[in-house]
C-alpha cells in the first residue's frame, strides 16, 4: 500500500494549482473548437477557419446537400461525403424532383448567376445572369447588374422559383411615393421555365419596398391538384416607415400572372400566416405540405422552430379581411420544437419525420438533426429526444441546405 | 514533548529543490486532530517550538554525502483511536494549527522533521512568486509587443499650416476633457493600394465639438464631396484636402472655410477595421433583413484605381459569419434601410456585441501583438493614450439623446456638376453658418468661404489667424438632427470589460467611432 507524506501532497497540491493557474491564463480548456466534442464521423475536409468539417453517419435516410466555404458538399446516411462543387461561391442549392439536375447560385462581386449542374456530374448551366455594368445617367450612377437567389423546383419540375431584382428599373408611377424617383432594388420572388430560362420571367411575389424584398420561396408540395401556392418570407415596414414587419406569406403562384394589373408592390398577392407583431422567417413545408417548419425570433438573442398547419382557401382573395383573418388562425396552433442562440435554414426529410437545420454552437454554424414527431389527436408536432449534431467544425450559416430521398 | 522526526519512504534521489521544500518546512508542528491544518498564515519569524533535532546543520545539499535513508516499511493510517491516544505537543496560546497526528502515511514512533513553513504558506509564496512573473512576464510582453505600436498610434503631431490657429495654446495644458471647448476632427479613409505613396482620401470628415463645462457634444459630418475651397489649392472636394496635404490641409481647410478651430485629430483607415474582424476571425450575426445597396463605395480593395467607384451589396438575412470586408459592409451601408441610420446603427451594434464577445476571450491575449500591428499605420492622433481613455469613458456616459448632430446633407446642400463634368456637392452657405455658429459656439466667426477667389485665399488666411470667439455652450436648435437619428456613440463601445487591454480597447472604440460614423459623410 502506498504512502504519502504532507510535502509530497502540497506538492501536488501546488502543482494541481500551478496548472489551474496556467490553464486559466492561456485559455487552455475552453474548447472552441468542436471538432473534437462533436459527432463522431467522417471528416470530410478543413474549412477556411483552419477546423475539420466532420459529418455523423448513420443518422437520417436520403441527401443532403449543403455548402462548406460555399463549396458544394452532399453527404448521405452511410457513406461518404462528396465535394460537387469547388470554387464556386455557389449558395441554396435545389434538387430538382426527378433528381436529375441542381440548380444554385453562383455569387459574384456586384451580381449572381442562377446556375444548374447535372446531378451526376457535368459542366454547369447558366440559366440567368446577373453579369452587367455601372454607367452615369445625367449624373446618377446606375448599373444593369442583377441578384439571383434561393432557386426552388416546382413540383412537376419544369419551372424554377428563385428571387432577383429584375424589376429594379421599372417605375411604378402609378403609386407615387418614393416608387417613383428610386429603383426596386428589394428583391422579388419569380419564375421561368427550366428548359426555356431566356423566356419572360413571370413575377409570383411581390416584395415591399425599402427593406429587403422576399426571401426563402418555396412550392406547396403533394397538392397537385389544388391551385400551386407559394410559401416565402416577406419583408415590410410598418406604416410609419419605423418598425420592421417580418412575416411568412402564401400566395397563389399562379394570382398575378392570372390577374394583370390586380396586384403590385403595396397590394401584394401573398396573405400573411402569422402576426406581425413577431419576426417569424424562413418557412419550409412538410413533405406532405400540410405543414410549414418555420424560425421565431424571440429576441435578439433566441430564436426558435415551429412547425404550424397551413390554411386552406385563402389564397384566392389574399386582401380581404376574412381571408387574412382566416390565414391567421393557424400560428396559434405552432408546435414549439426546440430553440437556440441562433437556428435557421430548418428543411424537413422527405418522410416527414426529421427536420435539419443549421444551429450555432462553439462559435460554429453546422447542421442538426431533429427527429419529429406528429400527434393526429392534438394536431401537434414535438421533439423526440434531443437535436442530433450531424456536422461539426463549421459549415455556412447563410446557405440554404437540401435534402432529397 | 518533542514529536517524533519521521523519515519520508524511500524512493528515488530527490532534487535539491525537493530538499529545499523540506527543510522550510523544518518547524511545523503537526496539527491538532480536531483543526484543521491550515488556518490561518504563520507570523513571519515565529520561533519554531521544536528545534529540528536530528537536523541541526542547515547544509547544502549535496546527493554524495546525503545517503538515501534505509528503506522503511509502509505503515497503515493511524485508526482516530490511536490518534487519540498520541501524546499532543504543548500549545502555546494563539498559535495557529498546531497538534495533531503525524501526517498520513508517516509511521508513527520515528523522529520527524520540523517545517518553518506550512504547505499552505508554501504555496501561498510560490503563487505570490508566480504573480510577480506573470505581472513581470506581462511588462515585458507589453513592452516589447506593445509599446511600439501604440507609440506609433497616439502622440502623433502634425506640424500646423500657417494660418491654422492653434486653439490648444490658449488652453494651458488643460485637461482634454476641462477647460475650453475641444473640437476633434476625425477622419476615414480607405488604406489600399490604389493611391500610390500613401495619398489617401479622406472619405469622412466629422467634427466633434465637446464643451467640458456643459458636458455638451455635438458632432458635425461633413460630405466628402463638399466642393470647396482648399487652402493654396483652388477648388476641390473636401476629401482630396487629405490627399494633397493629409491632416494639415484637413484641418486648415476646417477652419478656414468654416472657423471651426481644430485641437485634435483621429485618421483611420478602414482597412484596419478590416484587420481587426480578421484577426478575431471574423464576426457572427443575425442579419435582421436583407440588406441591398446598389452604390455602396467601392473604396476597400479596389483595383480599378476609379477612386470613386460604386459597388453592389446583397447581404442575405438570418444567422451568418462575416469576414472582415463582409462587416465593413454591413455596417456602412446606409441605403438598406428606410430607418436609415436607426438600422445602420442597430447593425453596428450587432457587430460590436459579436467583436466584443471575442475580444473578452481571455485567449485574445495572444492576439494582442496582431491587433496592435492591426491598428498600427491605420489609427494615428495626437492626442495621448490618457486623452483617448478620458474621452472614450466620457463617450461611454454620455446620453445619447443628449448628442447633437448635424449633417450637411440636404437642405444644407445639394448635389451638382462643376463646369468640368465632376459630380460635387455644393454647400449652402446661408444654412450652414448660423448652425455652425451655434454649434461650435463660434459667434461672428463662423463663416463658409468656400469660394476659391483671391479675396477668399489671401482673407480667409488672415481671418484664420486672429483667435476665435469665447466658446460657447452648444445650445438646442430645431433644425439639428436628433442624435437618435445617428448611432448611439455610448452603444458603439467594446470597451466596458473590468481590461482595456492595455487602453487598446479604448483604441479600437476611436477607430470604430470614426468607421461607423463615415458613411455619413460619404454619402449624404
Amino acid at each position: 500500500m502506498k504512502s504519502y507524506n504532507t510535502t509530497t501532497i502540497g506538492k501536488s497540491l501546488l502543482l494541481l494549482l500551478l496548472a489551474l493557474s496556467v490553464q486559466g491564463c492561456l485559455g487552455i480548456g475552453n474548447n472552441n473548437n468542436s471538432s473534437s466534442n462533436g459527432p463522431v464521423g467522417n471528416t470530410i475536409t478543413t474549412n477556411s477557419s483552419g477546423n475539420k468539417v466532420s459529418v455523423a453517419q448513420n443518422l437520417f435516410k436520403g441527401k443532403i446537400y449543403f455548402t462548406i466555404d460555399h463549396n458544394l458538399w452532399v453527404t448521405d446516411g452511410s457513406s461518404a461525403s462528396r465535394e460537387l462543387i469547388h470554387g464556386g461561391n455557389v449558395y441554396d442549392p435545389a434538387v430538382s424532383p426527378d433528381g436529375k439536375w441542381i440548380a444554385f447560385i453562383a455569387s459574384f462581386k456586384d451580381f449572381t448567376n442562377l446556375a444548374a449542374i447535372p446531378a451526376g456530374g457535368g459542366p454547369v448551366h447558366i440559366l440567368l445572369s446577373g453579369y452587367g455594368h455601372f454607367y452615369n445617367d445625367t449624373g446618377i450612377i446606375k448599373n444593369t447588374y442583377h441578384w439571383f437567389a434561393q432557386p426552388a423546383w416546382s413540383l412537376d419540375g419544369t419551372h424554377l422559383l428563385f428571387l432577383s431584382d429584375l424589376q429594379k428599373d421599372f417605375v411604378w408611377y402609378t403609386l407615387g411615393g418614393v416608387f417613383k424617383n428610386s429603383p426596386f432594388l428589394d428583391l422579388q420572388v419569380f419564375s421561368i421555365p427550366f428548359n426555356n430560362p431566356s423566356a419572360q420571367p413571370q413575377v409570383i411575389a411581390y416584395a415591399s419596398y425599402g427593406d429587403g424584398g422576399d426571401r426563402d420561396p418555396s412550392y406547396r408540395p403533394a397538392h397537385p391538384n389544388q391551385t400551386p401556392e407559394i410559401v416565402y418570407t416577406h419583408y415590410a415596414y410598418d406604416q410609419t416607415g419605423t418598425q420592421q414587419v417580418i412575416q411568412v406569406f402564401l400566395a397563389d403562384a399562379t394570382a398575378i400572372a392570372n390577374h394583370p394589373y390586380t396586384y403590385s408592390p403595396v397590394s401584394d398577392s401573398g396573405v400573411p400566416l402569422t402576426p406581425g407583431s413577431v419576426q417569424n422567417i424562413e418557412p419550409a413545408f412538410s413533405p406532405d405540405g400540410n405543414a410549414i417548419v418555420y424560425v421565431r425570433r424571440d429576441t435578439s438573442n433566441q430564436m426558435s422552430l415551429y412547425v404550424m398547419p397551413v390554411p386552406e382557401g385563402v389564397t384566392a382573395d389574399p386582401n380581404s379581411p376574412t381571408a387574412e383573418q382566416k390565414a391567421l388562425q393557424p400560428y396559434n396552433k405552432s408546435s414549439h420544437i426546440l430553440s437556440g442562440q441562433y437556428v435557421s435554414q430548418p428543411v424537413w426529410s422527405p418522410d416527414g419525420k426529421q427536420i435539419v437545420y443549421i444551429s450555432y454552437n462553439n462559435s460554429e454554424f453546422d447542421l442538426w438533426l431533429a427527429n419529429i414527431s406528429y400527434n393526429a389527436k392534438t394536431s401537434a408536432y414535438s421533439l423526440q429526444g434531443n437535436p442530433i449534431q450531424l456536422t461539426s467544425g463549421g459549415i455556412d450559416g447563410d446557405s440554404r441546405p437540401f435534402w432529397t430521398p | 514533548m518533542k514529536q517524533p522526526v519521521v523519515n519520508g519512504p524511500a524512493g528515488p534521489a530527490r532534487s535539491a529543490d525537493s530538499l529545499q521544500s523540506q527543510r522550510l518546512a523544518y518547524g511545523q508542528v503537526p496539527p491538532s486532530p480536531n483543526q484543521s491544518a491550515i488556518t490561518s498564515f504563520p507570523r513571519m519569524g515565529a520561533t519554531p517550538q521544536t528545534p529540528p533535532p536530528q537536523n541541526p546543520g542547515m547544509q547544502p545539499y549535496s546527493p554524495a554525502s546525503r545517503p538515501n535513508p534505509p528503506p522503511q516499511p509502509y505503515m497503515a493510517p493511524m485508526s482516530m483511536a490511536a490518534y487519540s491516544r498520541a501524546p499532543l505537543a504543548p500549545m502555546p496560546p494563539g498559535y495557529p494549527g498546531v497538534g495533531g497526528p503525524p501526517p498520513f502515511g508517516q509511521p508513527p514512533g520515528k523522529e520527524r522533521k520540523k517545517r518553518r513553513f506550512p504547505i499552505w504558506a508554501r504555496v501561498a509564496v510560490s503563487l505570490f512568486l508566480l504573480l510577480l512573473v506573470v505581472v513581470g512576464g506581462l511588462a515585458g510582453y507589453y513592452y516589447f509587443n506593445l509599446a511600439t505600436p501604440v507609440s506609433h498610434i497616439v502622440g502623433q503631431q502634425v506640424t500646423r499650416l500657417k494660418g491654422d490657429e492653434d486653439p490648444n495654446a490658449s488652453r494651458n495644458g488643460a485637461d482634454i476633457l476641462s477647460g475650453p471647448r475641444v473640437n476633434i476632427l476625425l477622419l476615414g479613409s480607405d488604406t489600399d493600394q490604389k493611391f500610390a505613396n500613401g495619398q489617401y482620401l479622406a472619405q469622412s470628415d466629422i467634427v466633434i465639438t465637446i464643451d467640458p463645462a456643459t458636458r455638451k457634444v455635438g458632432m458635425l459630418s461633413i460630405p466628402r464631396d463638399f466642393y470647396i475651397n482648399l487652402p493654396g489649392g483652388g477648388m476641390h472636394k473636401l476629401d482630396e484636402a487629405y490627399g494633397l496635404g493629409g491632416v494639415a490641409l484637413s484641418r486648415l481647410t476646417i477652419f478656414q472655410d468654416f472657423g471651426i478651430p481644430i485641437n485634435y485629430y483621429a485618421w483611420v483607415g478602414l482597412d484596419g477595421f478590416i484587420k481587426v474582424i480578421d484577426t478575431v476571425g471574423g464576426v457572427d450575426v443575425d442579419a435582421l433583413h436583407p440588406i441591398t445597396d446598389d452604390n455602396y463605395p467601392d473604396d476597400v480593395g479596389n483595383k480599378t484605381g476609379d477612386i470613386n467607384a460604386y459597388k453592389r451589396l446583397y447581404i442575405t438575412p438570418g444567422p451568418q459569419h462575416l469576414s472582415g470586408p463582409e462587416a465593413l459592409e454591413y455596417v456602412r451601408s446606409r441605403h438598406a434601410d428606410l430607418v436609415g441610420d436607426f438600422g445602420r446603427s442597430a447593425r453596428q451594434q450587432q457587430v460590436l456585441s459579436a467583436l466584443k464577445t471575442k475580444l473578452n476571450n481571455p485567449a485574445i491575449i495572444g492576439k494582442l501583438p496582431e491587433i496592435s500591428n492591426d491598428l498600427n499605420g491605420y489609427v494615428k492622433t495626437d492626442m495621448q493614450l490618457t486623452d483617448v481613455l478620458k474621452l472614450l469613458n466620457f463617450a461611454r456616459s454620455l446620453d445619447p439623446n443628449s448628442i447633437q448632430r448635424l449633417i450637411l446633407g440636404p437642405p444644407y446642400s445639394a448635389s451638382g456638376v462643376t463646369p468640368t463634368g465632376e459630380s460635387v456637392v455644393y454647400p449652402d452657405c446661408t444654412k450652414i453658418t448660423p448652425l455652425l455658429a451655434q454649434m461650435f459656439g463660434l459667434g461672428n466667426n463662423a463663416r463658409c468661404n468656400i469660394q476659391a477667389n483671391s479675396n477668399n485665399n489671401t482673407s480667409s488666411l488672415a481671418s484664420a489667424s486672429q483667435p476665435s470667439a469665447t466658446p460657447k455652450a452648444i445650445p438646442a436648435a430645431s433644425t439639428w438632427q436628433a442624435a437618435s437619428q445617428v448611432a448611439d456613440i455610448g452603444a458603439m463601445s467594446i470597451g466596458g470589460s473590468s481590461d482595456n487591454l492595455f487602453g487598446f480597447h479604448s483604441l479600437l472604440d476611436l477607430m470604430f467611432m470614426v468607421v461607423f460614423e463615415s458613411p455619413d459623410a460619404m454619402q449624404v
